[in-house]
């Protein structure tokens, strides 16, 4: 009964599964800075650790002027992927190994991320926010470093500007698809325990996918927001 | 795996929409409360240090004040001793004084007692003597006689020594 067939607006479970995944964001962030205080404990002291921690990662890797304006979506794609990919280890929420493209029968929900489309849109925010902050940053001087170091570099530059949303969003989608596709093959082989260590895995591969993501993303706004003369 | 594109919008649409709740439920309380703390540890830490230099000051000023009233309660201290001593000085001479004038004054006294009763006996020998003269020369002698003749007995007498 739940399938991947699009309802009105072409709203299919992948969709309905990104609203989980806004909730389930939305009501943690609600319990972690409801009743916040200077002293922090409990819930507020977890997710501060978590954000306090890639704030500062991120801040390395940035500079304390830009961290500031970019840290917002930065944490977001870290956010959801992280919660995204985590999703997959909850009962019901899972491809159903007998036809895993169409996630009829079990799986009410499936980790976002484990669709192509949801990565590409993924990237393509990636791609098409760097080369904004590139231009808000340094106006149309910022297309010269597609012409280095020599002019005849062009072509090239513009394939790696290309590939680089590619690769992220192949990436993350070929990582959460594959663990998920191997835990629904396997349940249906042996559903007792023998999933268990690849849904370990998956907590590793959710993580690190996550991880990757975001770092390289702001790699990437750091190289188009570097100011002229550093 | 067919590329959808209503899933593809949805899904940014789903981004940004998430985005705009965690910035505003998430970020803004969040990264504003760890400025808020690191300002309030920066307060404390400042104030505390402030407030161990108001300490050390507060301590040495103390301190110097104490080395300043033992010096002084030491001077106190010898200045009372001193005067004590001259005090002292003082009174045992004016006391020997004191006993020598009085030893002079009996002493004058006593000088002066003893010639006046050298003299008076000089005065009652000659008498006894002017009289026991008359008992043997028989005849009144005068009162111009007497005197007369006592001066001439002390004016002889006054030689010797008694």
């Amino acid at each position: 009964m739940f399938g991947a067939a699009a309802g009105p607006l072409g709203i299919n479970f992948y969709v309905w599964s990104g609203w989980g995944v806004i909730v389930i964001l939305t009501i943690l962030s609600i319990l972690a800075t409801r009743n916040m205080k200077l002293i922090p404990s409990g819930f507020q002291n977890v997710v501060e650790l978590l954000i306090e921690g890639l704030y500062g990662l991120l801040e390395g890797m940035l500079d304390e002027e830009r961290i500031k304006k970019y840290f917002p979506l930065l944490c977001t794609f870290f956010l959801y992927i992280l919660v995204s990919n985590y999703f997959g280890l909850l009962p019901f929420v899972g491809y159903t190994p007998e036809s895993p493209e169409k996630g009829v029968g079990l799986g009410i929900f499936i980790p976002p991320t484990a669709n192509l489309s949801v990565t590409a849109a993924l990237a393509i925010i990636v791609f098409f926010s760097t080369h904004f902050f590139g231009v808000a940053t340094s106006g149309l001087k910022y297309f010269k470093h597609l012409f280095t170091p020599m002019w005849w570099m062009f072509p090239l530059n513009v394939v790696e500007e290309i590939v680089r949303p590619v690769s992220l969003a192949m990436r993350l989608y070929g990582n959460i698809f594959g663990h998920e596709l191997v835990v629904g093959t396997l349940f249906v082989m042996v559903p007792m325990l023998v999933p268990v260590p690849i849904n370990l895995l998956g907590t590793l591969t959710g993580a690190i996918q996550a991880f990757v993501f975001t770092l390289l993303t702001t790699l990437y706004i750091a190289g188009a927001t570097e100011k002229h003369g550093h | 795996m067919k590329f959808d594109l209503a899933t593809f919008a949805w899904q940014i649409v789903n981004f940004l929409v998430l985005l705009a709740i965690l910035n505003k439920l998430l970020y803004k309380p969040m990264l504003n409360m760890l400025a808020e703390r690191k300002r309030t540890i920066k307060d404390s830490l400042e104030k505390a240090e402030a407030a161990r230099a108001e300490a050390d000051k507060l301590q040495s000023q103390y301190q110097a004040q104490l080395l300043q009233a033992k010096r002084e309660a030491q001077e106190i201290i010898e200045k009372a001793t001193k005067m004590g001593e001259d005090m002292k000085e003082d009174i045992v001479k004016n006391a020997k004084n004191e006993a020598d004038k009085a030893i002079k004054k009996a002493q004058d006294e006593i000088s002066r007692e003893k010639n006046q009763a050298v003299a008076a006996l000089r005065e009652e020998v000659a008498t006894l003597a002017v009289l026991a003269a008359g008992k043997v020369v028989g005849k009144a002698i005068t009162v111009q006689d007497h005197e007369q003749m006592v001066k001439e007995f002390i004016a002889e007498a006054g030689d010797l020594k008694c």
